[in-house]
This record gives C-alpha cells, sequence and structure tokens, in this order.
C-alpha cells in the first residue's frame, strides 16, 4: 500500500507523535506506515485520513501515488 | 481495540526513550544470542549432572542460581527491545504491535509445541533414568521456559529496525 502520510505531515507541519496521539496509535507504527512496511487497518487509514480532512483515497493508494507537485501542475494546466 | 491504547505504568517503561539503544536490530539479535546461550549452557550443565556419579551437587546449584540470575537482566534487555510486547496488556498496544505479537506466536507455535512434549518426556526420562527427581524438574523447566521464550526470540531477532524519531 502507498501513502502520503510524511508529505501531508510535512506539509501541516504535523509531527509523528502528534499524528499517532491523534489517530491513537504509536508514533513508531506511523513510521511503519510511512515506509511501507505496514498496511493499516481500514479503521486507521480513515482515522488517518479524517485527521487531514481528506478522502482515504487522497492519502493511500494501492498504486504508487504521483507527487502533490505533479498533480497540481497537472489540475490547473 | 480502543481507540486510543492505554499507557500503562509498564508500558510507559518500555515505550521510555532512554531505552533506545536497547532496540537496535543488532542489541536485540544479540540479546536472543546470550539468552539462547545461558539456557543451552543450563540444559548441558543439569545434563552433565544428572549423568555424574554424585548426581545434584554444589556445583550444580551455583551454576543454576548464577544462569536464573543472569537471565534477569538478559530478558529485561531484550523485552525492552521489543517493547515488552509479550507482556503488556493489549490495551496497551496498537493494531500493529498486536500484529507483531500475533505473527510471532504464529510462527513458532509448533517449535513451541514440540518443545514443551520435549520438557515433559525429558524430564520424565531423566527421572526414570537417574532417580534424580530434582534435575529432572529443573530440564524439564528449562525446556518448558525455553518453548515459552521462542516467540521473544523470534520477534527479537525479526522485527525491522524503528524509525527514526528524529521528527517526533
Amino acid at each position: 500500500m502507498h501513502d502520503r502520510i510524511a508529505v501531508l505531515r510535512a506539509d501541516r507541519g504535523v509531527s509523528r507523535k502528534e499524528l499517532a496521539d491523534a489517530v491513537g496509535v504509536h508514533p513508531q507504527t506511523i513510521g511503519y506506515v510511512e515506509r511501507g512496511e505496514y498496511s493499516p487497518s481500514l479503521a486507521l487509514a480513515l482515522r488517518i485520513a479524517r485527521f487531514f480532512d481528506l478522502p482515504v483515497e487522497a492519502v493511500f493508494s494501492l498504486d504508487p501515488l504521483p507527487s502533490l507537485s505533479e498533480e497540481l501542475l497537472r489540475r490547473t494546466s | 481495540m480502543s481507540t486510543h491504547p492505554q499507557q500503562t505504568y509498564l508500558a510507559r517503561t518500555f515505550d521510555d526513550s532512554r531505552y533506545d539503544r536497547a532496540r537496535s536490530r543488532r542489541t536485540r539479535r544479540r540479546a536472543v544470542l546470550a539468552e539462547a546461550a545461558l539456557l543451552a549452557a543450563l540444559v548441558t550443565a543439569t545434563l552433565v549432572c544428572a549423568a555424574s556419579p554424585q548426581g545434584w551437587s554444589t556445583w550444580y546449584f551455583v551454576v543454576w542460581t548464577a544462569g536464573m540470575l543472569g537471565f534477569i537482566p538478559l530478558h529485561s534487555l531484550l523485552n525492552l527491545g521489543i517493547r515488552g510486547v509479550f507482556d503488556r496488556s493489549s490495551r496497551s498496544l496498537d493494531e500493529h504491535q498486536q500484529e507483531l505479537r500475533e505473527r510471532s506466536y504464529v510462527a513458532v507455535a509448533w517449535p513451541a509445541w514440540g518443545l514443551h512434549f520435549t520438557a515433559f518426556a525429558g524430564a520424565v526420562a531423566l527421572v526414570a533414568l537417574t532417580d534424580e527427581v530434582a534435575l529432572g524438574l529443573c530440564l524439564g523447566f528449562l525446556l518448558w521456559m525455553t518453548a515459552g521464550l521462542l516467540a521473544y526470540w523470534h520477534l527479537a531477532w525479526t522485527a525491522p529496525d524503528e524509525p527514526t524519531d528524529a521528527d517526533l
């Protein structure tokens, strides 16, 4: 599973610990998800998406996600 | 599971950042090897003592006591390395930690069953052959303990290095 958590955290200025506290897991688990070494449960994926106020498919995908800058460029062009 | 893992006193101890060095894969693997070597040495000492003509002896008692005392800090180190996921309440673990715990339990289920059987059979055989009940109990206890430790060893050996905490 691919995700944009690290990018979104950097964009929003949220630390791994803050996100972990908000969604109810340990900070290491967020790290494992970011590294692609753990696929979160549906409930956790939904909580993470809700934290960023985004639809879950904008944060997680079964296919590699395009970079946000690419997507922004595509939408504005 | 609850949304937020409960942070019990035990859980806080295992998550304490002062023990980060114990959580590196290298340290965890060394602790596994040391613990396995200690138990192998104690089993060997038990068998040597049982094979000797005098049976239960002072040197064996000293070796047993030293081994058990040495096991305490060694297992503490190992447990810190895996954040004590086998000894904490499930409520203090998040879904990933619970998955790691279940994975290791499943991976060692058959070897652990075999060791439990060997503990019983070995103890009975030793008593039958030597009439040394105390040594039979010691051998059975050591193998039973090893069976219980297999899941700890599996997790400590296979768990990937934790993500760095630089941006926590």
